[in-house]
């Protein structure tokens, strides 16, 4: 059953009651929501959410493949994987490097660009040291010797 | 009411603002005899709807709008002031009752003490269509319920504030709700 807006209310009790709320004034304050801003919606801040989850994941990454925390050092170890230093002209002469052969002091840091040849001279191979093998190599057997032999002594007494 | 409201806008709020915080207030004066309970809960209600403006759909008058949250706000107030008191007595217990706020005055006249003594819901459809001029449809929209309820809460609201009042006012009957069954507030 429809309702109607009829009112219920005795029309002398009902003008008092305008009367008396109508002299109710509402104090003149500040509203309080223009100073409670407006509310700040968490899928706005998604992006920067986005942000840090992947520089977190990226430093993350970066530690466990360098070991260090050291963000200078991914730096570097970034810069060596996409721009290594330029091979050397033969890979013999890598496994020369090592201090196997006595040299002094081997340099800390190896410039990438030096030429390789100047490396690989320090550890050369033993024969190249010194001179005396290679006249070994001449006479590895003793040679008979210029002198008259015994086996050809008794002709000649004859 | 006229609403021509934008969702999320401002500007529209803070007209809705001027137009609906002087009836938001009054509505809730009738609500809390305190006028300042009645500021601060008003105040409140209009943060809580600035806070869902954007949410807010014109299918729903605005004005009702923020009348139900600020009505509802009331209804909380009324509930934990309740239990305030309960504390406030048991302290002033041998004391000397304190001087009564002149700001009261205002707010004191049988009329008003007899709409503040029936339940909340009541005063506020009584306030809503006598004072503010609501029809049903934007009284359910203000306090929540069916048109049909709304009906039944004027004649109920009506029966108690002419018992309340006797024999200063005469109500008349409310014939426009005869079919209308007796509701039960415990419900709400």
């Amino acid at each position: 059953m429809p309702k109607t807006d009829r009112d219920s209310l005795d029309p002398m009790l009902q003008a008092r009651l305008r009367a008396e709320l109508g002299a109710v004034r509402p104090p003149t304050s500040e509203p309080r929501y223009a100073s409670a801003g407006a509310p700040i919606r968490v899928w706005r801040l998604a992006p920067l959410m986005l942000a840090i989850a992947f520089t977190g994941i990226l430093a993350l990454t970066a530690f466990a493949a360098t070991g260090s925390p050291n963000p200078a050092v991914w730096t570097n170890r970034v810069e060596t994987v996409i721009n290594p230093p330029a091979p050397g002209p033969s890979p013999e002469s890598e496994p020369a490097q090592p201090q196997s052969q006595g040299a002094p002091v081997a340099a800390p840091a190896h410039k990438p660009t030096a030429p390789p040849t100047e490396r690989a001279e320090p550890s050369g191979s033993p024969e190249h040291e010194s001179p005396e093998p290679s006249d070994d190599h001449q006479s590895p057997n003793p040679s008979p010797s210029p002198g008259p032999s015994p086996s050809s002594s008794p002709s000649g007494d004859h | 009411m006229a609403d021509d409201y934008r969702p999320g806008s401002r500007e529209d709020f803070d007209r809705l603002y001027q137009v609906a915080y002087p009836r938001v207030y009054r509505t809730l004066t009738v609500l809390l005899s305190d006028p300042a309970a009645a500021e601060d809960c008003a105040q409140d209600a209009f943060v809580q709807a600035f806070r869902a403006w954007s949410r807010w759909r014109p299918s729903a008058p605005a004005e009702a709008w923020v009348h139900r949250i600020a009505v509802n706000r009331a209804i909380s107030y009324r509930r934990s002031a309740k239990l305030r008191s309960v504390g406030e007595i048991l302290r002033r217990v041998g004391r000397p009752a304190p001087s009564p706020d002149p700001a009261d005055h205002v707010m004191r006249s049988d009329l008003l003490d007899a709409l503040r003594a029936i339940p909340p819901k009541l005063a506020a459809a009584i306030v809503l269509r006598h004072v503010h001029g609501y029809n049903n449809r934007e009284i359910a929209a203000a306090l929540g319920v069916s048109e049909r309820t709304v009906g039944s809460r004027l004649r109920q609201a009506g029966e108690r504030l002419r018992r309340a009042l006797e024999p200063s006012f005469s109500l008349e009957a409310s014939s426009a709700f005869q079919a209308e069954s007796p509701e039960t507030y415990a419900k709400d």
